[in-house]
C-alpha cells in the first residue's frame, strides 16, 4: 500500500482535475448570484432566503391593487398599502436559491419538453438503427448469397464516413425535402448505423449454423429466425450498441444545432441548454447550471448504476 | 547443473492453505515430476521455486544456497510454461533469444537501431545468435527461426518454449505442464523426446504434470501430492508397487487400483467378505482395506489347487468387457462389495469371459496392498497370528 | 435432392438475403454515399439554398481554401487541435491505464471517476469549464490569486508578471484560447482511451509477466517494453485512429466558447466549425462542400492507415 501511495496520489490528483468541472456544474447549481458572484458558500451554499426580484417586478401594486386591497389595510394611506403589498409581494418571493435555480430551470425554458424530445429522437434513432442493422447483420453473417462480398464490403466502406462530416449535403438535401425542423430531420441520418451492422455481424459470426439450422428445421421463415433467434441471442452485443448509440445521440449538439433553427419546440436538452447561455444574464448562472445538471444527470446515474456494462459497452463497441 | 532443496515450503491463498510444509532434495541431474489432481499445489510450489510468488514460510535452496530475497530473474532457472508464454510480437530466434539478450547486454545494448553500435555489443550479439541456432538445431526448429508464434502449430510453439529454456545454462529446468495444451499423439511424442533430452543434458528438471502416466514414463522419481502435501516421493516403480499412502495407491495407475471394504477379526486376522484370509496384522486397527490392482486379480483356474492359502477366491459376474486388443479390461460384480472389480487380463482368455456368466477370481494375499482406516498403508503383515498378539490384546 | 430444388433453395435464400439487406442497402446509399457525391459536386459550383441557379465555378473554392488566410487559420486551429489531443489523450489514457492496473485497491473508483466526462453532455460540460475559466469569478483565476505574494509568486515568473498585470482572459486572450480547448478535448477524450487501454490490459496473458522475470527481466521498463506495449499494439492503433477521427470532429466545446467568430482572431476555427459557418450559417455551400471534402479525405486517410497498420502486424 506504501509502495503505491504515489500512484494514489497522482490518481487522485487526476481525479480532482476530472471532477472539478462536475463539481462547479453541480455547487452554482445550489448557489444564489450573490454566492456565485463572490465565490462563497462552499459547495452548497449558504442556502439563505433570496428574493427573485423579477417575481416582485411582476406584483409591483397599480393604483387599482392598492383600491382593492383598502379594506384589508383600514384606515391606512395608499403609500403604505403600496408599500405592505410589496412586502407581502417579497415574502411570496422569497425562496431558498436551490429552489429558485431549478424552478427557473424549468420555467424559464421548456426544458421538459426538450428532455422528452431528447428521449424521443434518442429512442426513435435507436430502434430504426436495430430493425435495419439486425436483418443485415444476419444476412451477411449466415446466409450465403451473391453480391454479399459486394455488400459487406460496402458496409466497410461506409464506416469510413463519419456522419458529421457529411452533414452539410444531408442537410441541403433535407431542406430541398422541407424536412428540416422536424423529427424526421433529428432522427433520418442517424438511422443507418454502418458500425451497428458491422458490430452485430461480428457478433453473429460467432453464433453457430447449428442453431441457425436447428431452426429452419422447426420451420421458422428466415424473418422469423432474425427476430426469434437472432434477437434473443444478441442481447449483450445490443446492449453494448445501446449504450453506445444512446450516449452519441443524447449528448449530440452538433447535428441537431444544423437542422432545428428556431423552432424551440424540436430542442434536444443540448440546444436548449445553449439558448439558455446565449440569453442569460449574470443571474441565470444558477438556473442555467440547474439545467446542465438536469441534463447531465440521467446519463450519468445510469453510468453509476450500470458502470461495468457501460464499460464494457463502450470497449466492446471499441473493439472492431 | 544444481541440486535444489525445498524445505518446510508453506503457503496460503487466504484462507485456503495450498501448501502445508513441503519438503523435497532434488539431487543435481534427477527429473523429478510434482504429480497430483489439480489443485493440489504443485503449480504453486514450482512457481514458488521459480521465485514467481513468495512462501509463507519455508526456504528454497539452490546449489546450497538460499534463495530467500532472491528474485525470480536472478535465480537461473529456466521454466516452460503451460501457455508457453512466447513473446507473440518476436520471431521464434528472437524469442529464443530473450533470456540471453537480457542478461548478456545491457540496457544501452538492448536499445533498437543504436543498440548495435554500442561497443561490445557485436561481439556479444553474434555469441548470442550462435547460442540461439545451436539451441534451435537440437529441438529442429531451425527451419522456424523466422516465423512468428502465431504461424506455428501447438507442437511447434512448445519447442520454441523449451529452445528458450536450453538456451542458456541454467541451474535447474522447470516445466509446469508443458505437455498439456497438445493433442495425445504429439503428447507422446514429446514425452519421449523430453525424456531424452534430460538423458542429453542431464540436468535438474522439476516437472509438473497432472497426468500420472508422464509422470511415471519420464521420471527418476516422482512427488505424489495432494491437498498440499507431498504423500509420497520416490522412484515409479517404488510409488507404483509400495504406496504409502491409499491416495497414492489411487491417484498412481491406469485403470485405477480395486479398494475392498475388508474386517479386522482375533488374532488381527484379515477378514474379506467374512471370509478369513491367511493375513495377520501385528497390530490393532479399527479397520481395513484392501488394495488390489487389476493385474493382481486374475481368473482362478479350473485346474487350481482348492486350498492354496497364498490365494484368496471371490466369484462374481461379469459386467462389462472392455477390449483394448492388447488387453481386456473385465468389470466384475462381486455381491456383498460396493464397487465393481477392474481385472485386467489377457486377450486370449476372452473365451472364458461371458457378459452375465460367473466368473471365479482369486487373488495372491501376499502381494494385496493392505490399508488401515485412514487410508495409511499397513506393512508388516504376517501369514499366522502373531505371538505377541495375544499378549497385547 | 435435385439439381433443380437446389437451385431453388439457393434462389429462396438469395432473394430473402435480399430483402433483408434491402432497408439497410438503400439507406446507405442515401444517408451515406450519395451526400459524398452531393458534397464532391457542390464544391464546384457557387450553391446557394434559396439562389434559383447556380454555376459551376471549377476548382475556385479549393483555390480559396488553400490560398485565403482565414482557411489556413482553418488548418492551423485543426492541426493544433489534433496534434495536441490525440498524442495527450492517448498517453495520459495509457498512464491511467498502466497505473490504475498495477493497483490492488480503488481501482473501480478512478475507472468510475475518469469514465465520467466520456458519458456526460460535452457543451454542458464546457459551460461549466467556462466558469471555472471566468477572468474574475472564475475557480482558476481565484486560485492563481491566493499564489501572489506568497513564495510561489517569486519561484514562477509567469504567475508573477499576471499578479501584477492581473489574471489571463483564459478564453479571450489569443495565445490561451486554442490551448484551453485542446484542455478541454484531451479532458473529455482521455477516460476513453483509458478504458480501451484497461481491456487491451486484461488481454495480456499473465504468464508473459512470468516468462519476462524468468527470462531476467528485472526493470519495469524493460517489461513494458517486452510484454505490455507489444501486446497494446492493437489497441494502441486502434485508439490512435479513433482519437483522431474525434479531435477531426471537435465542434461542441468551441461553439460554447464562441458562438461567434470562433474565438479571439479565429485562433479556434476548426474545420467543423468552418463546415458550419460556411455552409449552414452563411449559405456558402459550395465552400462549405470543399471543406467538407478534405475532411473526408483526411478522415479515411486515417482510417485506412489504421486498416492498413492492423494487417500488417497480425500476430495471434
Amino acid at each position: 500500500m506504501t509502495r503505491d501511495l504515489w500512484k494514489h496520489l497522482l490518481l487522485i490528483l487526476g481525479a480532482l482535475v476530472v471532477i472539478a468541472p462536475f463539481y462547479t456544474m453541480v455547487s452554482y447549481s445550489f448557489k444564489s448570484p450573490g454566492e456565485i458572484d463572490r465565490g462563497e458558500g462552499g459547495f452548497f451554499g449558504s442556502q439563505q432566503m433570496m428574493i427573485d426580484s423579477h417575481c416582485v417586478t411582476l406584483r409591483d401594486p397599480n393604483r387599482a391593487d392598492i383600491a382593492q386591497a383598502a379594506d384589508r389595510f383600514p384606515g391606512q394611506d395608499a403609500n403604505s398599502i403600496r408599500l405592505a403589498l410589496r412586502a407581502e409581494a417579497e415574502a411570496d418571493c422569497a425562496m431558498r436559491p436551490i429552489v429558485f435555480n431549478y424552478t427557473q430551470a424549468f420555467t424559464q425554458a421548456p426544458l421538459l419538453r426538450y428532455l422528452m424530445n431528447g428521449v424521443i429522437v434518442t429512442a426513435s434513432i435507436f430502434l430504426i438503427q436495430i430493425i435495419v442493422a439486425l436483418p443485415a447483420a444476419y444476412a451477411l453473417a449466415k446466409l450465403k448469397f451473391w453480391g454479399r462480398d459486394f455488400v459487406f464490403s460496402l458496409v466497410l466502406f461506409c464506416l469510413l464516413i463519419p456522419v458529421h462530416a457529411i452533414a452539410l449535403p444531408l442537410y441541403i438535401m433535407l431542406a430541398k425535402t422541407g424536412l428540416t425542423n422536424s423529427y424526421a430531420a433529428l432522427v433520418i441520418p442517424w438511422t443507418i448505423s454502418v458500425f451497428g451492422i458491422f458490430l452485430m455481424r461480428q457478433f453473429f459470426m460467432t453464433v453457430p449454423d447449428d442453431l441457425v439450422d436447428a431452426a429452419r428445421m422447426d420451420g421458422l421463415s428466415e424473418f422469423a429466425i432474425v427476430w426469434r433467434v437472432m434477437l434473443p441471442t444478441a442481447v449483450p452485443a445490443l446492449m453494448a450498441f445501446a449504450i453506445f448509440s444512446i450516449v452519441a445521440h443524447w449528448n449530440d449538439y452538433f447535428w441537431p444545432r444544423v437542422v432545428v433553427t428556431g423552432n424551440r419546440d424540436l430542442f434536444t436538452p443540448p440546444l436548449g441548454l445553449r439558448e439558455f447561455k446565449g440569453g442569460g444574464d449574470g443571474s441565470m448562472f444558477g438556473p442555467m447550471m440547474a439545467s446542465a445538471t438536469i441534463i447531465v444527470t440521467p446519463l450519468i446515474v445510469a453510468f453509476l448504476i450500470a458502470q461495468r456494462r457501460f464499460i464494457d459497452g463502450i470497449t466492446l463497441s471499441g473493439m472492431k | 547443473m544444481a541440486n535444489l532443496h525445498i524445505d518446510q515450503i508453506a503457503k496460503s491463498f487466504g484462507q485456503t492453505q495450498v501448501l502445508r510444509g513441503v519438503s523435497l532434495h532434488i539431487e543435481d541431474g534427477e527429473f523429478i515430476s510434482l504429480v497430483g489432481p489439480s489443485g493440489c499445489g504443485k503449480s504453486t510450489l514450482l512457481r514458488i521455486i521459480a521465485g514467481l510468488e513468495s512462501q509463507d514460510s519455508g526456504d528454497i535452496q539452490i546449489n546450497n544456497t538460499s534463495m530467500a530475497g532472491t528474485r525470480a530473474a536472478d535465480r537461473n532457472l529456466s521454466m516452460v510454461f503451460q501457455s508457453y508464454a512466447l513473446y507473440p510480437h518476436l520471431s521464434v530466434g528472437e524469442n529464443i533469444a530473450v533470456p540471453l539478450r537480457m542478461r548478456q547486454l545491457n540496457t544501452l545494448q538492448r536499445l533498437p537501431l543504436i543498440g548495435p553500435l554500442m561497443p561490445g555489443a557485436r561481439a556479444a550479439r553474434t555469441a548470442i545468435q550462435q547460442a540461439v541456432t545451436q539451441a534451435a538445431t537440437t529441438l529442429e526448429i531451425d527451419a522456424l527461426l523466422n516465423r512468428k508464434p502465431g504461424q506455428l502449430s501447438g507442437g511447434q510453439r512448445q519447442r520454441v518454449a523449451l529452445g528458450r529454456a536450453l538456451v542458456r545454462d541454467p541451474a535447474a529446468f522447470l516445466l509446469d505442464e508443458p505437455l498439456s495444451n497438445l493433442d495425445a499423439k504429439l503428447r507422446v511424442q514429446t514425452r519421449t523426446e523430453i525424456a531424452e533430452l534430460h538423458r542429453r543434458l542431464g540436468a535438474t528438471f522439476v516437472y509438473v504434470t497432472h497426468d500420472q502416466v508422464e509422470a511415471m514414463t519420464m521420471s527418476s522419481r516422482i512427488a505424489v501430492m495432494m491437498s498440499g502435501e507431498i504423500l509420497q516421493c520416490g522412484a515409479p516403480d517404488v510409488v507404483y508397487d509400495d504406496p504409502d499412502d491409499i491416495r497414492v495407491a489411487e491417484f498412481i495407475g491406469s485403470p485405477k487400483i480395486n479398494i475392498l471394504p475388508a474386517t479386522l477379526q482375533a488374532q488381527g486376522q484379515i477378514h474379506l467378505l467374512d471370509t478369513p484370509l491367511q493375513l495377520f496384522t501385528r497390530k490393532p486397527h479399527d479397520s481395513v482395506q484392501i488394495g488390489l490392482r487389476p493385474e493382481m486379480i486374475e481368473l482362478a483356474p479350473a485346474e487350481a489347487p482348492a486350498h492354496d492359502t497364498r490365494y484368496a477366491q471371490l466369484t462374481g459376474t461379469l459386467a462389462h468387457l472392455e477390449n483394448l486388443g492388447s488387453e481386456l479390461y473385465a468389470q466384475i460384480e462381486v455381491p456383498g462389495l460396493p464397487r465393481r472389480l477392474i481385472l485386467r487380463a489377457a486377450p486370449r482368455q476372452r473365451s472364458a469371459l461371458h457378459m452375465g456368466a460367473p466368473v471365479a477370481l482369486r487373488f495372491d494375499t501376499t502381494q494385496a496392498l493392505i490399508f488401515d482406516g485412514v487410508g495409511k498403508r499397513v506393512r508388516h503383515l504376517l501369514h499366522a497370528p502373531d505371538a505377541s498378539w495375544r499378549q497385547a490384546s | 435432392m435435385t439439381r433443380s430444388r437446389m437451385n431453388t433453395t439457393a434462389r429462396q435464400q438469395r432473394n430473402t438475403a435480399w430483402a433483408l439487406t434491402a432497408p439497410a442497402l438503400i439507406l446507405m446509399c442515401v444517408i451515406l454515399l450519395i451526400p459524398v457525391v452531393i458534397a464532391t459536386y457542390l464544391s464546384f459550383t457557387n450553391y446557394a439554398l434559396g439562389n434559383p441557379g447556380y454555376d459551376m465555378v471549377g476548382t475556385q473554392n479549393y483555390e480559396k481554401l488553400l490560398t485565403r488566410s482565414s482557411y489556413a487559420r482553418m488548418f492551423t486551429a485543426t492541426f493544433t487541435y489534433v496534434v495536441v489531443v490525440v498524442p495527450l489523450s492517448v498517453g495520459l489514457g495509457l498512464g491511467a491505464a498502466l497505473l490504475i492496473n498495477s493497483l490492488t485497491h480503488l481501482r473501480d473508483v478512478y475507472k468510475t471517476i475518469y469514465f465520467l466526462p466520456v458519458m456526460a453532455t460535452l457543451i454542458a460540460m464546457a459551460i461549466a469549464w467556462e466558469f471555472m475559466l471566468h477572468p474574475t469569478i472564475g475557480v482558476i483565476n481565484r486560485t492563481l490569486e491566493t499564489g501572489c505574494g506568497t513564495l510561489i509568486e517569486s519561484l514562477w515568473p509567469w504567475l508573477a508578471y499576471h499578479c501584477q498585470n492581473g489574471m489571463p482572459l483564459w478564453l479571450g486572450d489569443k495565445r490561451y484560447a486554442i490551448w484551453v480547448i485542446c484542455f478541454v478535448g484531451i479532458w473529455q477524450g482521455f477516460g476513453f482511451n483509458m478504458v480501451l487501454y484497461l481491456a487491451g490490459l486484461t488481454s495480456v496473458h499473465r504468464e508473459l509477466y512470468h516468462a519476462a522475470e524468468i527470462d531476467g527481466v528485472r526493470s519495469g521498463w524493460e517489461r513494458f517494453r517486452l510484454v505490455t506495449w507489444p501486446a497494446l499494439g492493437p489497441t494502441t492503433v486502434f485508439v490512435i485512429t479513433i482519437s483522431c477521427i474525434r479531435a477531426f470532429q471537435v465542434f461542441d466545446t468551441i461553439e460554447a466558447f464562441y458562438p461567434i467568430g470562433a474565438g479571439p482572431g479565429k485562433s479556434a476555427y476548426v474545420m467543423m466549425f468552418a463546415i458550419y459557418e460556411k455552409g449552414v450559417k452563411q449559405n456558402l455551400v459550395g465552400m462549405g462542400a470543399a471543406i467538407t471534402v478534405l475532411f473526408l479525405l483526411f478522415v479515411m486517410m486515417i482510417t485506412l492507415a489504421q486498416r492498413w497498420f492492423v494487417e500488417r502486424r497480425v500476430h495471434y
